[in-house]
C-alpha cells in the first residue's frame, strides 16, 4: 500500500459526491479543450499562413465585389523580373455544396496554371499537376468531405452552388488532402466554372481575390503598398492584406473569438474551483479526526497538507480526463464534418490542448485543496481529538 | 532510569482562550516506570487527557519537564515530536477514527508508510499485529464490517504494528458495552503482561482503571490520590 492508494481510496469514500465533482470537471472541460483546440488551431494556422508568404488582395469595399480578372496581369507587371513574388492566382468563391447535404463546403475557383505554385504546400505530385492542368474539371477536396460521400482519386463528384445563379458542377477528383486544416475544402479550374457561367449567361472573368506567393515578407510588405497603389484611382481599388490580416476579417466577423474562449475559460475555471473547493472542504471536516489520528501516529504535517492537496488534485484529474478523452474521441472521429467554423477547417484535439487543459485542471484541483490543505497543515492533533476529561 | 520510563517534573500545563488563562495541570509531577500500566482517572476538565497528549509528545507543557526514556519532550520541536511518536508510541482512543476505506490490514499497515520497509515485511508486521488482537481471520474487512469491539481491535492493532514501547489509550472502552470492553481489556492486559508495553490508560470507568496496575485520581489539575489494584498486580500483567 502506498498514499496515493490511500487517496485513490479515499475519492470512493462518498462515491455520489465524488462523482458529481468529477462531473462538474468533465462536463466544462470538454467544452474548454475544444475551446483550447480552437484557439490552438487558430494560431497554428496563423503561424503555417505567415511562412506561406501569401498576400490576399480583394475589393477594397468588401471581398463580396468582384475583380476583373484581367488585373493579375498587372499584378505581375509590377515585378517583372519576379524578385518579389512567384506567382499569383485568382479566386473565385463557388459555395457548393454536395447535392442534398446542408453543409457548404469551402469550395473555391482557382486559376489552373498558378494554382500549384502558389499553394504549394498543398504539394501536388507532378502527375497530380499533370492531370489537374489536363482535365478542366479537375478537383482538390479534402479528407472530410472526401469520406463523408465516398470520392476517390480519379472518381466523379458533384457539387451545387449556394450562390446564383446555383450552377451544380461534375469533377474529377485528383487529389484528396490529408492536411487536417484543409478538411473542408474544394478547389477546382476557375476557367471551368467561367465556362459554366457564361453558358447561364452571367459574367465570368472575375475573381473574389488574387493570392500573391511573395519570395519574402519585405518583399510581401512592398508588394501591398505597391498593388493598392496601382488600383488606388480606378473603379476596382484594392485592400491587400497578409494572410493572417486577411482570415481575422472572418473571425472578428464572428467577433474576438480568443478573447471570448479566454473568458469563457476564466468563467468555466472559477466555477469548477469553487464547486471543487466546496466539496474538498466538505470532505476535510468530516474527516477533522481521522486527519488528527495520521499526525497522532507519526504523518508529519506537511505530509497531511500533501494528502488533502493531493486529493483535490486527483479528483481534477480523474474528473477532467472524464471529459476531455471523450471530448477528443469526438473531434478525432469526426473530423470536420457538420463543423462550420470561419476559417478554421478542422478540429482536433492537440496535444497541446490537452496539455493545456490538464495543467489548467491541475492548477484548478490544486486551488480548490490548498484551503484545506491549509487547514491540514495547522490542523493541532490535541484540538482534533479532544474529549471531555 | 529505564529506556522508557515516563518522567513528569513540575508539570503545567495551561491553555489560552482569548484573554483568558485556563490552567489545566498544576505543577503536576508523576513517574511512571518501563512496564508499568496505569490508569488516569478523573472528572471532566481535570487534565487526564492534556497529561495523556504531553506524555505522548502531542502537545508541550506550559512549563515543566516530560521525558519518556531518553526523549526530553519538552525540548523537541512539533517536528521532532511527530518524527518521535511514530516510533515510541502506540494510540487507541475512544472513537477509533479508522479510515473506513481501507480494509483492517491497510488500516494497521497506515503507520508502517512511514518506515522504510520492505512490502512482504511489512505484510508479516501486520499479519502479526491483526493475529496478537485476534482479528487475523479479518484482514481484509472494511470497518463498516465491522463491530465496534473488533473496529477497536483493529485500532489497537494499528497502534501496536510499529512496535512501540509506550501505548497510550484515551477512552479505550468508552463507545463499547461491557463485555466487548471487558476484551479489550484483557488485550491491553495481554500487551503489558506479554509484551512488556508500558500502557497508560485514560478511563471513567472503575472497572476498567481496575484492570490495570494502579490507578492516578486527578482533579483540577493536580494528583489527588493514587490506587494500587492488588488484584491486577498480583497477577501480574497477563491476561
Amino acid at each position: 500500500m502506498t498514499v496515493t492508494y490511500v487517496l485513490m481510496q479515499n475519492l470512493r469514500r462518498n462515491p455520489l459526491r465524488s462523482g458529481l465533482t468529477c462531473l462538474a470537471f468533465a462536463l466544462p472541460m470538454a467544452v474548454f479543450v475544444a475551446a483550447l483546440s480552437f484557439v490552438v488551431a487558430l494560431r497554428e494556422m496563423a503561424e503555417a499562413n505567415e511562412r506561406q508568404l501569401r498576400l490576399a488582395v480583394h475589393h477594397k469595399t468588401s471581398i463580396i465585389n468582384l475583380l476583373p480578372a484581367g488585373m493579375r496581369r498587372r499584378i505581375e507587371a509590377l515585378d517583372p523580373q519576379r524578385s518579389r513574388l512567384t506567382a499569383v492566382c485568382g479566386m473565385r468563391w463557388f459555395g457548393g455544396r454536395v447535392p442534398g447535404t446542408p453543409n457548404t463546403l469551402t469550395s473555391l475557383a482557382a486559376d489552373a496554371d498558378t494554382f500549384p505554385a502558389v499553394y504549394a504546400e498543398v504539394g501536388l505530385t507532378p502527375a497530380e499537376v499533370e492531370a489537374w492542368q489536363r482535365d478542366r474539371r479537375a478537383a482538390v477536396a479534402g479528407r472530410g468531405p472526401a469520406e463523408q460521400h465516398g470520392w476517390q482519386v480519379g472518381g466523379r463528384a458533384v457539387l451545387e452552388s449556394t450562390v446564383p445563379p446555383y450552377l451544380s458542377l461534375e469533377f474529377t477528383i485528383v487529389r484528396i488532402l490529408d492536411d487536417p486544416q484543409r478538411a473542408n475544402v474544394f478547389y477546382f479550374r476557375r476557367d471551368y466554372m467561367d465556362e459554366a457561367l457564361r453558358e447561364a449567361g452571367w459574367d465570368a472573368d472575375a475573381v473574389n481575390i488574387f493570392w500573391v506567393k511573395c519570395v519574402s515578407a519585405e518583399a510581401l510588405r512592398s508588394l501591398q503598398r505597391d498593388i493598392d497603389a496601382l488600383f488606388a484611382d480606378t473603379p476596382d481599388q484594392t485592400k491587400s492584406e497578409d494572410e493572417n490580416a486577411f482570415i481575422a476579417n472572418f473571425t472578428q466577423a464572428a467577433g474576438d473569438i480568443p478573447g471570448l474562449m479566454k473568458a469563457m475559460a476564466l468563467v468555466v475555471v472559477f466555477i469548477i474551483a469553487l464547486v471543487a473547493g466546496n466539496t474538498m472542504m466538505m470532505s476535510f471536516r468530516e474527516r477533522t479526526g481521522e486527519l488528527a489520528v495520521f499526525k497522532a501516529i507519526g504523518f508529519q504535517s506537511w505530509r497531511v497538507f500533501a494528502i488533502v492537496l493531493g486529493e483535490s488534485m486527483l479528483l481534477a484529474l480523474v474528473g477532467s480526463l472524464l471529459g476531455i478523452v471523450p471530448a477528443a474521441a469526438v473531434l478525432a472521429l469526426a473530423p470536420a464534418r457538420g463543423l462550420n467554423m470561419g476559417p478554421i477547417n478542422a478540429l482536433e484535439v492537440s496535444p497541446a490542448a490537452v496539455a493545456g487543459s490538464l495543467a489548467i485542471a491541475l492548477a484548478v484541483g490544486a486551488a480548490a485543496g490548498l484551503w484545506p490543505a491549509i487547514r491540514g497543515l495547522r490542523l493541532r492533533t490535541v484540538d482534533a481529538l479532544r474529549t471531555p476529561g | 532510569m529505564s529506556a522508557t520510563d515516563i518522567v513528569l517534573q513540575d508539570v503545567r500545563k495551561v491553555y489560552h482562550k482569548d484573554r483568558l488563562e485556563i490552567p489545566v495541570l498544576e505543577g503536576l509531577s508523576l513517574r511512571v516506570d518501563a512496564g508499568d500500566f496505569v490508569a488516569l482517572m478523573g472528572p471532566s476538565g481535570s487534565g487526564k487527557s492534556t497529561l495523556l497528549h504531553l506524555i505522548g509528545g502531542l502537545d508541550r507543557p506550559t512549563s515543566g519537564q516530560v521525558r519518556v526514556g531518553q526523549a526530553e519532550l519538552h525540548r523537541m520541536s512539533e517536528r521532532q515530536l511527530t518524527a518521535w511518536r511514530s516510533r515510541h508510541v502506540g494510540f487507541i482512543f475512544q472513537m477509533y477514527h479508522l479510515v473506513p476505506v481501507l480494509t483492517a490490514a491497510q488500516n494497521v499497515e497506515l503507520p508502517l508508510l512511514l518506515f522504510r520497509m520492505p512490502a512482504r515485511q511489512r505484510r508479516q508486521r501486520v499479519q502479526t499485529a491483526l493475529d496478537v488482537v485476534g482479528l487475523g481471520d479479518r484482514m481484509d474487512h472494511r470497518p463498516n464490517q465491522l463491530s465496534g469491539g473488533q473496529e477497536q481491535r483493529v485500532a489497537i492493532a494499528r497502534a501496536i504494528v510499529t512496535d512501540p514501547d509506550v501505548i497510550l489509550a484515551d477512552e479505550p472502552t468508552g463507545d463499547l458495552d461491557a463485555a466487548t470492553s471487558a476484551e479489550i481489556l484483557d488485550l491491553l492486559r495481554l500487551l503489558n503482561g506479554e509484551f512488556g508495553k508500558t500502557i497508560v490508560m485514560v478511563t471513567h470507568d472503575p472497572r476498567a482503571a481496575a484492570r490495570a496496575r494502579r490507578t492516578l485520581h486527578l482533579d483540577k489539575g493536580v494528583l489527588h490520590r493514587e490506587e494500587l489494584h492488588r488484584a491486577a498486580a498480583a497477577t501480574g500483567a497477563g491476561a
